[in-house]
C-alpha cells in the first residue's frame, strides 16, 4: 500500500545537482571544479565547430604580415575575432589545444625586396603599456617669494629642500608640508640642489656662480666650489664617488672633488649654456644637456665626450635617468621633444610625442611613471617603457598670480616614487600623488 | 691542355689550399706577357704627334718640336698636393663607410652617430638583436669596477691638482752635498797630476723667491671636430607663423618711419589741432564774473566797516579831548588861585572827569560831613595833580637848559644808541668777529672814493652832514615840542612818524587858516633850511667902499632913510 510511485532516484539526483550548480555557479569556480578532461574536450569541440574557418588568417593578410611570426610577441597575435575577456585558465587550455604554428609562411606571399621592407616596417615591436593609476594634486605649499627653481628629496625621505628666486633654500617636512628651515647665503636664484646619500651634506648652486656645500648638522656653509665663470644652472652628485658635477651658463660642466674642493675636470665642448647635468654610477657617468640642442655623454675618468647626441632641434633643458633601467630621457622644446636613449652608447630608443611645450623638467620613478613639466604649465604623465601618455594635466597657478605664471620649473619623485614634488613660476611647491581606488 | 700540363708537372711545394681556375691560369698569362712598346715616329715625321705617356720618352729627353708641356721621367712636374682626402673605406659587407670622416681624428672609444640607423627607434632597427635592445643596469660588480677605475683616475688628477696648494718640497740646506775625487788630466806636465777632492753642494734656494720666468699660458688647442648633425634643418617659418611673430612698428608723432624728426608744423597739421575750434564753457566766464562781483562787494563792506570804526574812534577821541581840555582849564584856574564858582556845567564835567579816578560823587543833597570829606578828597587829588604839573615843568626847564652834550646824550638814549647802561648791565658785548668790526656801511661810499681824487679837491663839506638821516630830521623838526624823553617822541624816529606827529592836531585847533604871510605859497620843506650863498653885498661893504671912493659924508645922505620910512608907511597903508 505504500507503493506510492516514487519518481526514480537517478533523474532527481541529477536534477538536484544541476540546480545546486546553478545556484552556486556564481559563488566561485573552486567549489565546482569541472573535470579537466571533459572541459578540454568540450572546448576543443566548440573551437572546431565554430572557428574552423578562421583558424588561420587569409593568405593575403598573412603575406602582408610577413614571416616574423614566432618572434612576434604574444600580445600581437592578431585574431579576427576578439572574444570577451577570458580567464587565464581558459586561454591556457586553448593554447594547449591549438597546436598549430601561429604563422606559416604563405606559399604565394610575394618575396620581392620592396614588399619585404614594407612588411618589415610594419612589424613594430610594440609593448603594451602598463597601467598606472592617475595622479592628483594633493598639496600646494606656498612659502617662497620667488620662482621655485630646484627641488631635492632627502635620501631618508623625511624632508625635501627647495631653492627659489628669492635666494633662499627652504627645507620642508615631506609628510606634513611644514617649513622646517630656511637657509640663506646665496645672493641670486638657487638653481640646483642635491642631498648626498653618503654625507650629511646639502649641495646648492645658483646664478651667483656659487656652488655651496651645507653641513646639515650645523646648517652652515662649509665649502665653496669656486670656478664657474657664470651662473650655475644644475648640479648632480655622483652616486658612488665623492664627486660633484655642476654645469652652467659658461657652457661647461665642472667636476669637483667634494672634500678638497679641487676642480678635477672641466667638461668643455658644449657651445651654449649647459642646462642640465645628471650623474649615474656606470658609464656614461655624466650626461649633460645643453642649449646648443645637444646631449653629451661623458667619460668621467678621461673628462672627454664619448657620445654627442644631436637629435634634438631646440635647446635641451631637462634630463632624467631611470633608476633601474639603463636608459635616460632628454627633453627640449617643440614637437617630438622628449627622447629616450639607451644608456651605454646613447642609442635612440623612441620619442615621447604629444607634449608640445618647452619642457622644463623631467622625472621618472622606478615604477616607470615618467613626468614632464612644461614652461606653459602643462604636465604630462607617461609610461616610460612605451612612451604613451596616460595623463595630461594643467598646472593651476595659485590665486593672485598671473596667467603666465603657470610654468613648472623643477620636479622630483620622492624616494618611494609615490609622490611627485614640483616647483613652479607661481612661487608654490605642488605635491602630486597617485590616486588610490 | 692546362690540366694535362698540371698533371705532368710536380706538385708545387706551397700550394694554395683552395685553388680555383683563375689561379691556375694566371702563371701562363705571366709567361706569355707581351711587352708592347709605343712607336715613336722618327724625327721629322712627328707633326701631329705628341708624347702621351712616360714610355714615349724612353730613357729621357723631351721632344722640342712637339709644343706641349712635357715631363720626361716626371722631371719638373709639380707634385700633386698630398691633400687631406681620406682613402675610401669599405666595411666587411662592402658598403662604403661614409662616416669615416666623422671618426677621423677622434679617440677610438668615441661613438659617433652619423648614419640613418641612428635616427631609427631602437625597436625598428634591423641591425640589432634582442640582446642589444635590453636595457638592464650593469651588475654590482661591474658598477664596482667602474667606480674603482674612475676613482683611481680622478684621485690621480686630484693629487696633481692639490699638490700645488701643498707646501713644496723644502730644500734641505746642507743635505745635498757630495764629495768627488777629481783627477785632472795631463795638461801641463807632471805637476798637474794631483788628485783633488771637490765638495759639491747645491745652491741654497730661497723658497719664497718669486719665479724667475714668466709663466706663459699655452693657447687652447683646436676643439674636437663637430659631430654630425642628425636633425633636420630648421624649417622655414610659414606665412602664418611669421604673421604671429610680427610686432607692429611703433608709431610716433615725433619721428617718421626713417627715424627723422617730423617738423613741428607738419606734426601740428597732421595732429588736426588747428581744425577743431576750442569751445570754452560759459560757466568759466560766469564763475569769474561772480567772483569779481563778490570781491567787490566784500571790499565795499570792509570799507564801510572801517569807515564806521573810524567815525567811532573819532568821536571817542573828541570826547577825550574835551575832557582833557576841561581838566587843563581847571588846572590853570587852580594854579592862578581863582577858583571860580563852578557852574553847573563845569560841575558836571568835573564829576564826569573825576569819575575816572574812582571817587564816588555824591548828589547835591548830601550831608555836610560828606561834603567836607569830599572836599578833602578833592584837595588831595588837586595836590597830586599839582605835583605832577610841577615835575613836568621842572623837566621841561631842565630840558631847555640842557647843554649840547647832555642833549645829545639824551637823544642818543632816545634812539637806543646810548649803550652805557647796557654795558654796565653786561648785556652789550663787543662783536667777536674781526670782519664785522668793520662797518660795511662805510664801504663803497663816495667819500671814500674821494680819497682817490686829486689832493687839491676840497669836497669835505659839499654834502649836507646829516643828509637823509632820521636824526637830522628829528633835530630840525621836533625841536620845540619834545614833550618827554620817551620812545614815541619824534614819531619813533621815522620820517613818517615825525610827519604824523607834526600833523597831529593835539588841541583841536585845526589847520591854521592864516599862517605866516607868504608861507602858504612856499613849498613844504623837509629838512633843514637850505641857505643860499648870497652873492650880493650883504653888509653894503662894496657900497660903502664905493661911497668912500666918491668922498660923500654919511650924515648928509638922507634920501635913502626917508625913502625907507616912506616905504614902511606905504606898506602899512596897504595893510589897512
Amino acid at each position: 500500500m505504500t507503493t506510492v510511485s516514487l519518481p526514480p532516484l537517478d533523474p532527481m539526483f541529477r536534477k538536484n545537482s544541476k540546480r545546486t550548480r546553478d545556484v552556486f555557479a556564481s559563488e566561485s569556480d573552486d567549489v565546482l571544479q569541472e573535470d579537466e578532461a571533459s572541459a578540454r574536450l568540450r572546448i576543443a569541440v566548440k573551437i572546431n565547430d565554430e572557428y574552423r574557418d578562421f583558424k588561420e588568417l587569409p593568405s593575403a593578410l598573412l603575406s602582408q604580415q610577413g614571416t616574423v611570426g614566432p618572434a612576434r610577441p604574444r600580445e600581437l597575435t592578431r585574431k579576427m575575432i576578439t572574444a570577451a575577456p577570458v580567464d587565464a585558465n581558459t586561454s591556457r587550455m586553448i593554447a594547449t589545444i591549438d597546436k598549430t604554428p601561429q604563422a606559416q609562411p604563405s606559399t604565394f606571399s610575394s618575396s620581392t625586396k620592396l614588399s619585404q621592407a614594407l612588411t618589415l616596417h610594419k612589424t613594430t615591436r610594440t609593448i603594451k603599456p602598463t597601467y598606472h593609476p592617475p595622479w592628483k594634486l594633493v598639496r600646494v605649499i606656498s612659502g617662497h617669494l620667488g620662482w621655485v627653481r630646484s627641488v631635492a628629496v632627502e635620501p631618508g625621505n623625511q624632508w625635501f629642500a627647495t631653492g627659489a628666486g628669492d635666494r633662499v633654500i627652504k627645507i620642508w617636512d615631506l609628510a606634513s608640508g611644514e617649513l622646517k628651515l630656511s637657509l640663506t647665503g646665496h645672493i641670486s636664484t638657487v638653481r640646483g640642489l642635491a642631498v648626498s646619500s653618503r654625507h650629511p651634506y646639502l649641495f646648492s648652486c645658483g646664478e651667483d656662480k656659487m656652488v655651496k656645500c651645507w653641513d646639515l648638522e650645523a646648517n652652515k656653509v662649509i665649502r665653496h666650489y669656486h670656478g664657474h665663470l657664470s651662473g650655475v644652472y644644475s648640479l648632480s652628485l655622483h652616486p658612488t664617488l665623492d664627486v660633484l658635477v655642476t654645469a652652467g651658463r659658461d657652457a661647461s660642466a665642472r667636476v669637483w672633488d667634494m672634500r678638497t674642493k679641487a676642480q678635477i675636470h672641466v667638461l668643455s665642448g658644449h657651445t651654449a649654456t649647459v642646462a642640465d647635468v645628471k650623474c649615474q654610477e656606470s658609464d656614461p657617468q655624466v650626461i649633460t644637456g645643453s642649449m646648443d640642442s645637444t646631449v653629451r655623454l661623458w667619460d668621467l675618468a678621461a673628462g672627454k665626450t664619448r657620445v654627442t647626441l644631436t637629435h634634438h632641434k631646440k635647446s635641451v633643458r631637462a634630463l632624467a635617468i631611470h633608476p633601474t633601467e639603463y636608459s635616460f630621457a632628454s627633453g627640449s622644446a617643440g614637437g617630438n621633444n622628449i627622447k629616450k636613449w639607451k644608456c651605454p652608447e646613447g642609442a635612440f630608443v623612441f620619442n615621447f610625442s604629444g607634449h608640445n611645450a618647452i619642457i622644463n623638467t623631467l622625472s621618472v620613478n622606478a615604477e616607470g611613471v615618467f613626468f614632464s613639466g612644461g614652461d606653459n604649465g602643462t604636465l604630462t604623465f607617461w609610461d616610460y617603457n612605451t612612451g604613451t601618455p596616460f595623463q595630461n594635466m594643467d598646472d593651476v597657478p595659485q590665486p593672485g598670480s598671473l596667467e603666465a605664471e603657470a610654468g613648472v620649473f623643477c620636479s622630483t619623485f620622492d624616494q618611494t616614487g609615490t609622490r611627485l614634488i614640483t616647483g613652479g613660476a607661481d612661487k608654490t611647491i605642488k605635491v602630486y600623488a597617485e590616486q588610490s581606488q | 691542355m692546362a690540366s694535362a700540363l698540371a698533371s705532368i708537372l710536380p706538385q708545387p711545394v706551397y700550394a694554395p689550399s683552395v685553388s680555383d681556375d683563375e689561379d691556375d691560369v694566371r702563371p701562363t698569362v705571366v709567361n706569355q706577357a707581351i711587352i708592347t712598346r709605343a712607336v715613336v715616329p722618327p724625327y721629322g715625321q712627328r707633326r701631329g704627334w705628341k708624347p702621351t705617356s712616360q714610355e714615349d720618352f724612353g730613357d729621357g729627353g723631351s721632344f722640342p718640336e712637339c709644343h706641349v708641356a712635357q715631363y720626361p721621367l716626371g722631371m719638373g712636374k709639380k707634385k700633386a698636393s698630398s691633400g687631406n682626402t681620406l682613402a675610401l673605406q669599405v666595411d666587411s659587407e662592402g658598403n662604403v663607410r661614409y662616416d669615416a670622416i666623422a671618426h677621423q681624428g677622434q679617440r677610438p672609444d668615441k661613438i659617433v652617430q652619423s648614419q640613418f640607423k641612428d635616427l631609427v627607434p631602437l625597436f625598428h632597427r634591423k641591425d640589432l638583436d634582442d640582446t642589444d635592445r635590453t636595457m638592464d643596469r650593469p651588475s654590482e660588480e661591474e658598477v664596482q669596477e667602474t667606480a674603482e677605475k674612475t676613482r683611481a683616475a680622478l684621485e690621480k688628477l686630484v693629487n696633481g691638482k692639490i699638490k700645488a696648494a701643498q707646501p713644496k718640497n723644502v730644500p734641505d740646506s746642507q743635505g745635498k752635498t757630495s764629495f768627488i775625487r777629481y783627477t785632472p788630466g795631463q795638461q801641463n806636465g807632471a805637476s798637474a797630476l794631483k788628485q783633488r777632492i771637490i765638495k759639491m753642494s747645491e745652491v741654497v734656494e730661497d723658497p719664497l723667491e718669486p719665479p724667475r720666468f714668466k709663466h706663459k699660458k699655452i693657447p687652447r688647442g683646436p676643439p674636437s671636430p663637430p659631430p654630425p648633425v642628425l636633425r633636420s634643418p630648421p624649417r622655414k617659418a610659414t606665412a602664418a607663423e611669421q604673421k604671429e611673430w610680427m610686432i607692429p612698428p611703433c608709431i610716433s608723432n615725433w619721428k617718421n618711419n626713417k627715424g627723422f624728426t617730423i617738423p613741428l608744423d607738419k606734426r601740428l597739421a597732421a595732429d588736426g589741432r588747428g581744425l577743431q575750434d576750442i569751445h570754452i564753457n560759459d560757466n568759466f566766464a560766469k564763475f569769474s564774473e561772480a567772483l569779481f562781483v563778490a570781491d567787490r562787494h566784500a571790499r565795499e563792506e570792509v570799507r564801510q566797516r572801517s569807515l564806521m570804526q573810524q567815525k567811532l574812534a573819532q568821536k571817542e577821541k573828541a570826547s577825550k579831548e574835551e575832557n582833557l581840555r576841561l581838566l587843563a582849564q581847571r588846572a590853570r584856574e587852580e594854579r592862578s588861585g581863582v577858583v571860580p564858582k563852578p557852574t553847573a556845567q563845569t560841575e558836571a564835567a568835573m564829576k564826569s572827569s573825576l569819575a575816572a579816578y574812582g571817587s564816588d560823587s555824591g548828589s547835591e543833597s548830601e550831608a555836610e560831613s560828606e561834603d567836607s570829606a569830599e572836599d578833602e578828597e578833592a584837595r588831595k587829588i588837586r595836590d597830586q595833580m599839582r605835583q605832577e604839573k610841577r615835575r613836568e615843568r621842572e623837566r621841561e626847564m631842565r630840558m631847555n637848559n640842557m647843554g649840547q652834550e647832555q642833549r645829545a646824550k639824551m637823544l642818543a638814549r632816545q634812539q637806543n644808541r646810548d649803550i652805557s647802561e647796557k654795558v654796565a648791565l653786561g648785556l652789550a658785548k663787543p662783536t667777536m668777529s674781526k670782519e664785522s668790526m668793520l662797518d660795511s656801511r662805510l664801504f663803497n661810499q663816495e667819500s671814500l672814493s674821494g680819497s682817490f681824487a686829486e689832493d687839491e679837491s676840497y669836497n669835505l663839506y659839499d654834502k649836507p652832514l646829516f643828509h637823509g638821516s632820521t636824526a637830522a630830521a628829528a633835530i630840525y623838526k621836533a625841536r620845540g615840542n619834545i614833550p618827554e624823553g620817551n620812545e614815541d617822541s619824534f614819531g619813533g624816529g621815522t620820517e613818517e612818524g615825525i610827519g604824523k606827529a607834526l600833523d597831529n592836531d593835539r588841541f583841536n585847533l585845526g589847520q591854521a587858516r592864516v599862517g605866516f604871510e607868504g608861507a602858504a605859497d612856499q613849498e613844504i620843506r623837509e629838512g633843514p633850511v637850505q641857505f643860499e650863498k648870497d652873492t650880493g653885498d650883504v653888509f653894503g661893504l662894496n657900497q660903502f667902499l664905493d661911497e668912500a671912493k666918491t668922498g660923500k659924508k654919511r650924515g648928509l645922505d638922507t634920501g635913502t632913510g626917508g625913502s625907507r620910512k616912506r616905504q614902511q608907511l606905504e606898506k602899512a597903508d596897504d595893510r589897512e
